[in-house]
């Protein structure tokens, strides 16, 4: 561990005092030690807070967005490999050039759950790791400037778990049954837009739902209101969503979000055999026009 | 406060007698803001756009919606009648009840009942209409037409005889495409070359015309009235100023045997430096540096520059890149013929006495191979008996393509006439499954074929060919009679199908124009848009678009050049204002819209403050390139792109007056 912390100060002493970057985004120790949070480095005698460990469970990207952090030009990141097809999809989307940006890759076989972590767990098992982390195909960053080894094992599976098995689960409901289900689910929402402020996608500087000539979706609670806002949102983040799983712990009322955009992610594979964040220099699938569409509506 | 007045057209009985337009008139009246609703017997009419004229004056009306027919048919008209009075054109809508309402439900009360809906939505749309200005796009007054073959030579001529600079890029060294290698050409058998080279020198010797051979257009951008083009020009390695034409150079060439005569379609050979053909414009020769001495040799040979007087061949002349703005084009890239090699059976390639329609106008020709004697060649003998087979290629979705190539009946009915006035005495058999021939003459012509010059017509198809003591045993069926034939012949000609030029796919990308799955470009509109192709300021001629003979690809060529001609009497080019427009304060520029905008019409803008730093940078769109189809405005998460005239809120608007 303090190996890894170790080899993260140096790079980040070294970018900082090269002047090649002005800010790192990194993780420090939190509120307790199952925990961690972001930490922004701006100076080489801060680098010492920098660290990494299988609580760092929070997708960085999501500050690029913020222009409190754009100001600063040429950044550092430290990023999982989850993380990193972020910023692919950033890349890709003219977000982030790739130039302004310095990738700190570390190695990762899972990251604990955060609500078990609040109780105390430390133990990396298929049982304590997220979901995304037990279909992870990406445990090194895809793109990278510099790279960390992992410190922790590779989880065994006993093939009892099933990732996302709900999924398979609403797939096999009636219609009805889902509607059940769902209205039940975003009936909690309180329209926080907790999800939205945590998604490292969602970066348009005003949202749809800030629209009010003509008011898209309604802003009151409602079912309706409810249902628009969760399934634009989702809409809008298809073919492009890397499945971070940060709007799902961000929001406070426990809507399992990441049931949607798994599903939104499996349905984009099938249908255009496309995955998000892994090539930067894919067209991203709801950006391609082309002659020879299947679909003849525009020609 | 909206004023708007609403008038529902009867269009006679054609909607009247299936909505109740009273009905629709009283349910007008009662919207809020409608401050006049009538019915009238013929809205288009002189005295009801008149009756519109009134009401926008009386009433002072901001908006006006017309129930009527399609506004295909009359948004013009009554938009026209609106400026009159003063009204922003924009300001007119049209609730279509002819086309999407009487003419396809029966049921009178629903009908009525989805008639007043689509007229409340236009209610509510125009409502929300803003002024919208028309765009206008300055013109640079200049063609480049692609493609010296008739129908590019015609454009070009047209064009530069009204007054417009025009630059003809052709390909090979020599302009004249297809035609200048036909002999004589139906219906009226006049000889080819002989009505094909005073155009050819005029376009030369025309002072409005700048013509590029040997070179190719290599780089396309910008839109209509300013386009951005790049001409390469190939080296020919002959000074082309200083040339004579005199012929020295590609009479020493010690390269004649071996490279085939692309203009003799491989029935002869031409030597490295060569023109094409003898009346060749410009008469300058191209040296073929892929078959060359000098250059496979390493400089050895140098026979043409020891003969050339004014010693203007040049080993060393580059490709050179000639760049230029046009404000239209025109794309006349002509045809190919369909490789006659996925017919076996018939024993192409094969057998030296199985030729193609084209080499078969070469061996007819005066000035080809044979000097326009009948000569087979295998042997050189003067064949007695041919058989022509049509439909090679043609209407054969199998191995083939589906379409007719439309000319083939015409020429093989050509050739057994030219071959039956040549060899005194010959029979020919033509193998057809269908005679069309129904252009001016042309009945005739294939009648005189058949009765006074005795070509035998059988219908069927031929199942195979072989060669059996110096004679091809054509074997196939007669499906009138239901005989099997076999037929000993001299020579067979097959009537090969045309496919379009090799690499107008590639053009096309790169003028960013439309064509179908086989290659040919596609009109704007097949009928009343048959010029213009998918792009604003690039037209289409001859075969290129599909196949057509002559006089048609003459006609294409000219309406080409009178639709340039008719945009350039103005100096600035009108587009309609209801094209996307971006709002910058939104914009978070990540080009979705870029990515399926088809028509490229969207680019980065830089925003800069006053002291030049960027701030951002936001979407833009050339409204020389948008046509307003909207396809951005969907891609576009944040609705910060949307297409005037169409706004999200008029939209919505729309939606919402009908779940009320
Ligand atoms: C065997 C045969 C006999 C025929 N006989 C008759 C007849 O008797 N009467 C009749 O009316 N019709 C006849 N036709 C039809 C006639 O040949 C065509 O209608 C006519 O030639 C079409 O002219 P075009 O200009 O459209 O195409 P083309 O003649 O093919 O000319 C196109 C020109 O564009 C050039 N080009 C292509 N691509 C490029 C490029 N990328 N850049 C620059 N230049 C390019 C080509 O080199 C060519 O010079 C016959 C056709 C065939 C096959
Ligand atoms: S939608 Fe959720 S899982 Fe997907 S990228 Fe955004 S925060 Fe991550
Ligand atoms: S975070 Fe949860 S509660 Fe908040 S808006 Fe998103 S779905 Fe609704
Ligand atoms: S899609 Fe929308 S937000 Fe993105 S660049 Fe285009 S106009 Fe701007
Ligand atoms: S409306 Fe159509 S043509 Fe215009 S910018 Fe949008 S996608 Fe391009």
């Amino acid at each position: 561990m303090a190996n890894i912390d170790e080899k993260l100060q140096k790079i980040a002493r070294d970018l900082l005092e090269s002047k090649e970057v002005s800010l790192i985004i990194g993780y420090t120790g939190g509120s307790h030690p199952q925990r961690m949070r972001p930490v922004f480095i701006t100076k080489p005698e801060d680098v010492g807070r920098l660290s990494f460990n299988r609580h760092s469970v929070q997708d960085l990207a999501v500050f690029l967005k913020k222009q409190e952090v754009k100001k600063f030009g040429r950044i550092g990141i430290v990023v999982k490999g989850c993380d990193e097809k972020a910023l692919n999809v950033l890349m890709q989307e003219y977000q982030v050039s790739r130039e302004n940006i310095k990738i700190i890759g570390v190695e990762c076989n899972g990251v604990i759950r955060q609500d078990l972590a609040d109780k105390g767990e430390t133990d990396l098992s298929e049982n304590t790791v997220y979901d995304k982390c037990l279909m992870c195909g990406e445990h090194t960053p895809i793109l990278h400037d510099y790279l960390i080894e992992c410190a922790d094992p590779q989880i065994s599976m006993s093939g009892d778990i099933k990732p996302f098995a709900k999924i398979e689960e609403l797939d096999s409901m009636s219609s009805e049954e889902k509607d059940v289900f769902w209205e039940k689910e975003f009936d909690k929402c309180i329209k926080c837009y907790a999800c939205r402020q945590a998604c490292p996608l969602c970066y348009c500087s005003r949202c749809i739902v800030e629209k009010n000539v003509p008011q898209w979706i309604d802003t009151n609670f409602g079912k309706i209101g409810n249902a628009q806002w969760n399934l634009i949102r989702a809409y809008h983040l298809a073919g492009r969503c890397i499945g971070c799983g940060e709007c799902e712990r961000a929001c406070p009322v426990n809507i399992p979000l990441m049931l949607i955009n798994g599903k939104m992610a499996r349905s984009i594979h099938d249908l255009f055999g496309y995955k998000s964040g892994l090539d930067v220099d894919a067209k991203p699938v709801f950006g391609v026009f082309s002659e020879s569409d299947f679909n003849d509506f525009i020609k | 406060m909206s004023r708007i007045g609403v008038f529902v057209c009867w269009c006679g009985s054609n909607i009247a007698g299936t909505v109740d337009v009273e009905k629709v008139r009283d349910e007008a009246s009662k919207i809020p803001g409608v401050v006049s609703a009538v019915d009238y017997k013929y809205m288009c009419s002189d005295p009801g756009q008149n009756s519109l004229r009134n009401v926008i004056k009386e009433k002072n009306l901001t908006g006006v919606v017309l129930a009527a027919c399609s506004p295909h048919m009359h948004e013009n008209t009554f938009r026209k009648a609106a400026i009159k009075e003063g009204l922003n054109p924009y300001f007119v809508e049209i609730a279509n009840i002819r086309e999407q309402v009487s003419w396809v439900h029966d049921d009178k009360e629903r009908a009525t009942s989805k008639a007043v809906d689509l007229m409340t939505m236009m209610v509510e749309k125009v409502k929300r209409d803003r002024s919208i200005d028309d765009v206008k796009v300055p013109l640079h007054k200049k063609t480049l037409v692609i493609g010296g073959g008739i129908s590019g030579i015609q454009a070009a001529l047209d064009i530069a005889n009204g007054g417009v600079e025009v630059l003809l890029v052709e390909k090979e060294p020599s302009i004249g495409g297809r035609m200048i290698q036909l002999d004589e050409t139906f219906p009226t058998l006049d000889c080819s070359s002989c009505i094909m080279t005073p155009k050819m020198v005029e376009v030369n010797q025309h002072p409005n015309i700048k013509l590029y051979t040997y070179s190719e257009v290599t780089d396309v951008s910008g839109y209509i009235g300013n386009f951005k083009i790049k001409i390469k020009k190939k080296a020919r390695s002959v000074v082309e100023k200083d040339c004579t034409g005199c012929g020295n150079c590609w009479n020493v060439c010690p390269m004649h045997k071996n490279v085939k005569s692309e203009f003799n379609v491989n029935l002869s050979e031409r030597t490295a430096i060569y023109v094409p053909f003898p009346q060749a414009v410009p008469l300058i020769p191209a040296l073929d540096r892929a078959v060359c001495l000098h250059f496979k040799k390493g400089g050895k040979c140098v026979k043409c520059y020891e003969a050339c007087g004014p010693k203007c061949i040049d080993f060393n002349l580059q490709d050179e890149i000639v760049e230029e703005t046009v404000g239209a084009i025109v794309a006349a890239t002509g045809y190919d013929l369909i490789e006659n090699s996925l017919y076996g059976e018939y024993g192409y390639g094969k057998y030296k006495d199985v030729v193609s329609g084209l080499q078969f106008e070469r061996l007819l020709s005066a000035s080809g191979p044979t000097e326009g004697l009948v000569k087979r060649p295998s042997d050189g003998a003067t064949p007695k008996t041919i058989v022509f087979i049509q439909c090679v290629g043609s209407r054969d979705p199998e191995k083939g393509v589906p379409y007719c190539s439309k000319v083939c009946c015409m020429y093989t009915a050509k050739h057994a006439k030219l071959f039956a006035h040549k060899v005194h005495g010959s029979q020919s058999y033509v193998f057809y499954i269908d005679i069309r021939a129904t252009s001016k003459g042309y009945e005739e012509f294939v009648r005189g074929t058949m009765e006074q010059d005795g070509a035998i017509y059988l219908r069927g198809r031929v199942s195979r060919i072989y060669e059996d003591e110096g004679k091809l045993i054509i074997k196939g069926a007669d499906t009138l009679s239901g005989n099997q034939v076999e037929i000993a012949a001299d020579m067979v000609v097959l009537a090969t199908g045309v496919i379009p030029k090799k690499g107008s796919d590639k053009v096309a990308q790169m003028l960013g124009i439309s064509y179908d799955k086989y290659g040919f470009y596609t009109e704007s509109h097949p009928k009343l848009r048959p010029t213009e192709s998918s792009t604003a300021g690039i037209f289409l001629a001859g075969m290129a678009q599909g196949p057509r003979d002559i006089p048609e690809s003459v006609v294409s060529g000219s309406a080409a050049a009178s639709k340039i001609l008719g945009l350039f009497s103005k100096d600035e080019y009108e587009v309609e204002g209801t094209i996307a427009s971006v709002n910058e304060a939104t914009c978070v520029a990540c080009f979705y819209c870029r990515r399926v905008c088809a028509y490229n019409a969207i680019s980065g803008k830089d925003i800069k403050d006053r002291s030049g730093k960027l701030i951002k940078v936001v979407a833009n769109v050339n409204p020389g390139l948008c046509v307003g189809c909207g396809a951005c405005v969907n891609a576009c998460f944040s609705k910060t792109i949307d297409v005037k005239g169409f706004m999200d809120d008029q939209i919505y608007a729309e939606i919402r007056s009908l779940s009320v």
